[in-house]
């Protein structure tokens, strides 16, 4: 009984890994090659050029990774710092009109957010928040939030008033009630809608672009002009720094996540 | 308390607007002595500014002729910071310029600006740019031919002054010598090539840049030459008729191109791709030198090589200019200088660093510059600089583009 059911569990964790991973190989290949010849399957040389190039100091490539994930984690932290009383609100408070509210909060989601970017470059202009990282944080949080509040939301759904009138029963006060009862049941929605923010975050190139005017240098923005119209080598190099900055930044925050919980457990099993 | 979330708003961009006026007008009345001043003045005025340079970022040869060979000088040389800032089209460049003069922000980041054609008339006509600052410049002064109508005018605009000429381009097309012995050197035998060797052939699909400048030379050859079209669109009553031919030419040819001319390649980049990749036969580019620097770089086969017509290619000069709002004048006042030095331009037609073709006037040049400039090497894919230069035509200006590119959707690609 347990032996074909791992079968079946590694034949399909073989099947995600040729799904998910096969892709990267003609850009590793492409980002490599000298000489890719048609018909070859293989390219006939290979050369570090592009890599050189990506890598090297002059190209800006690592000042660019910082800056985006400096954007990234701060435009996160806005959210949940939004997000968690907005979701709170919207799931246990019946106002008339809610449908309205939740339709403002997630209209970015199907409204192209450069669609207001395109109004909002004007009014930051006048108000000297372009070529700001700041400016540009304030505008990646109108495509990122209502991702966050949407994860958080179902965490509230779940999570029964019962439990903190509970805990006020026994004296606790609303910031601890907050910290020992709704944050740990919350923190799954939290990292989840975290995640998509930070992915999110790290995509943007035409909101970067606007708003931070060429002065705010983000991996899409070196990326981009290789892509449309440039060289495909070096356009390989920088889509797989790129897939792994991502990557290192998702399985980073789940490690972090899986600490917490496992503190958690520690001082709850003392307790 | 809500009246107050009102009001303070509206007050903080006041102040900000009332900030920048009076820093701006002090900052026009010095920048607009630079028009006029000593080359010393300018000089003295540039050292410790930093010059952002926005410019087209999908090269690395050209990023890194400017990162690594043009902006450590201006530092050693002038102390003057040159930071390149990539953009993915010209065109965001001049979006972004008219926003600024429209929120008047008079301390604009962009210092030097990379254009030609369209974007500089777009430029123009909304008065983006800075004044007449070439005059100012000794390099320009010394060394380029100020009169030669590929100077004085881009794409049929007269310059004013406004941009400094950086470097000159020739249409050029791209084949396997290994492959096709003689390529066409006329419409008439590019047609016949195209027929003895269907699905090897195609254009990019306008409005592309490169594939617009392919058409341009089917009409020239098919409707009688260029002198014709040397005037204002408007003023040719019966440009309709005159363009039938051209339109003829590639209806005609369209069933025997790639994939029977059912869809075209979206840009220049995808029809390299396909032309690095062997499924087609002739590609080609603006950049005479791109065919070497790409063999250089693996991309292109060994057996590459270039070629022109017989009755000449389009060439165009692209330019430097300085933005109206720029905050470092005297400091983009330098770099353009330097960029036009004749060790700049030397090192910039090599195509290892670049390949682009110069700006300055040979004859100009002092002896030794001279024979420098004639022993780089351009790499056997490009064609020799004196049989590029006897096969010069003039660009078209910007309205006939436009009722060109208009006419192919309708005429080409709809059928």
């Amino acid at each position: 009984m347990k032996k074909p059911r791992r079968l079946l569990n590694s034949i399909l964790f073989l099947l995600l890994f040729i799904v998910i991973g096969l892709p990267f190989v003609p850009l590793v290949l492409s980002s490599v090659s000298f000489g890719w010849q048609w018909p070859n399957v293989l390219p006939e040389s290979f050369s570090f050029r592009v890599w050189e190039y990506v890598l090297a100091g002059s190209s800006g490539t690592w000042s660019a990774v910082g800056v985006s994930l400096l954007i990234a984690f701060i435009v996160t932290a806005v959210n949940i710092l939004l997000a968690v009383p907005a979701a709170n609100a919207l799931v246990r408070y019946s106002l008339r009109g809610k449908w309205l509210i939740e339709a403002i909060v997630f209209a970015p989601i199907i409204i192209p957010p450069f669609v207001a970017v395109m109004g909002i470059h004007l009014t930051f202009l006048r108000l000297g928040l372009t070529e700001t990282i700041f400016g540009v944080v304030l505008a990646h949080i109108s495509p990122t939030l209502p991702y966050m509040v949407r994860a958080i939301m179902i965490s509230y759904n779940t999570l029964s008033v019962d439990w903190e009138n509970q805990a006020r029963m026994l004296g606790a006060g609303p910031i601890s009630r907050f910290a020992h009862v709704v944050l740990p049941h919350l923190l799954p929605g939290i990292a989840a809608g975290a995640s998509l923010s930070v992915l999110i975050s790290l995509s943007q190139y035409l909101i970067t672009f606007i708003i931070g005017s060429g002065q705010v240098v983000t991996l899409p923005i070196l990326l981009f002009p290789f892509i449309s119209g440039g060289d495909p080598a070096v356009a390989s190099a920088y889509s797989l720094l790129y897939a792994g900055i991502a990557i290192m930044a998702l399985v980073g925050m789940d490690i972090a996540l899986k600490k917490y919980y496992q503190n958690k457990k520690i001082a709850t099993g003392k307790g | 308390m809500k009246k107050f979330l009102l009001i303070a708003p509206g007050l903080l961009a006041l102040t900000l607007a009332a900030c920048s006026q009076e820093t701006g007008n002090v900052a026009v009345e010095e920048t607009d002595n630079l028009l006029t001043d000593d080359w010393q003045e300018v000089s003295e005025a540039s050292a410790g500014q930093e010059v952002n340079m926005y410019m087209w970022g999908g090269n690395d040869n050209i990023n890194r002729y400017l990162d690594e060979w043009v902006a450590p000088r201006l530092k050693r040389d002038h102390d003057v910071e040159l930071n390149r800032v990539p953009m993915n089209d010209s065109q965001d460049i001049i979006n972004q310029l008219i926003d600024e003069k429209s929120a008047g922000k008079i301390e604009g980041s962009m210092d030097i600006i990379w254009i030609n054609g369209e974007n500089f008339k777009a430029a123009k006509d909304n008065e983006l740019l800075w004044g007449d600052f070439t005059g100012q410049l000794p390099n320009f002064n010394e060394y380029i031919d100020q009169e030669a109508p590929e100077i004085a005018t881009d794409f049929g605009e007269p310059v004013e002054g406004l941009e400094a000429p950086w470097g000159k381009a020739q249409f050029v097309f791209v084949h396997d010598k290994s492959k096709s012995e003689t390529p066409p050197k006329s419409m008439d035998e590019l047609a016949q090539w195209v027929r003895d060797n269907p699905g090897q052939f195609t254009y990019p699909a306008l409005p592309d840049f490169t594939g617009s400048a392919f058409i341009r030379h089917v009409l020239y050859e098919t409707t009688g030459g260029y002198e014709q079209y040397q005037r204002p669109a408007a003023e040719i009553d019966d440009l309709e008729a005159r363009l039938e031919p051209m339109w003829q030419y590639l209806n005609d040819i369209e069933p025997y191109l790639w994939r029977e001319g059912e869809t075209y390649p979206e840009s220049l980049a995808k029809q390299d791709q396909l032309f690095a990749s062997g499924e087609i036969g002739i590609t080609m580019s603006y950049d005479p030198a791109l065919a070497a620097s790409e063999v250089l770089k693996g991309r292109f086969p060994e057996s590459t090589r270039t070629f022109v017509l017989d009755g000449g290619t389009l060439a165009n000069t692209h330019f430097l200019s300085i933005p109206f709002n720029s905050s470092a004048k005297a400091g983009a006042m330098v770099a353009i200088n330097e960029m036009l030095s004749p060790e700049a331009q030397i090192a910039k037609l090599s195509p290892e660093n670049w390949g682009d073709l110069s700006a300055l006037d040979l004859d100009k040049l002092a002896p030794e510059q001279q024979q420098a400039m004639n022993e780089v090497d351009l790499g056997e894919a490009t064609l020799p600089l004196d049989e590029l230069e006897e096969h010069r035509l003039p660009e078209l200006s910007a309205d006939y583009i436009e009722i060109i590119e208009k006419g192919w959707m309708e005429h080409v690609a709809k059928d």
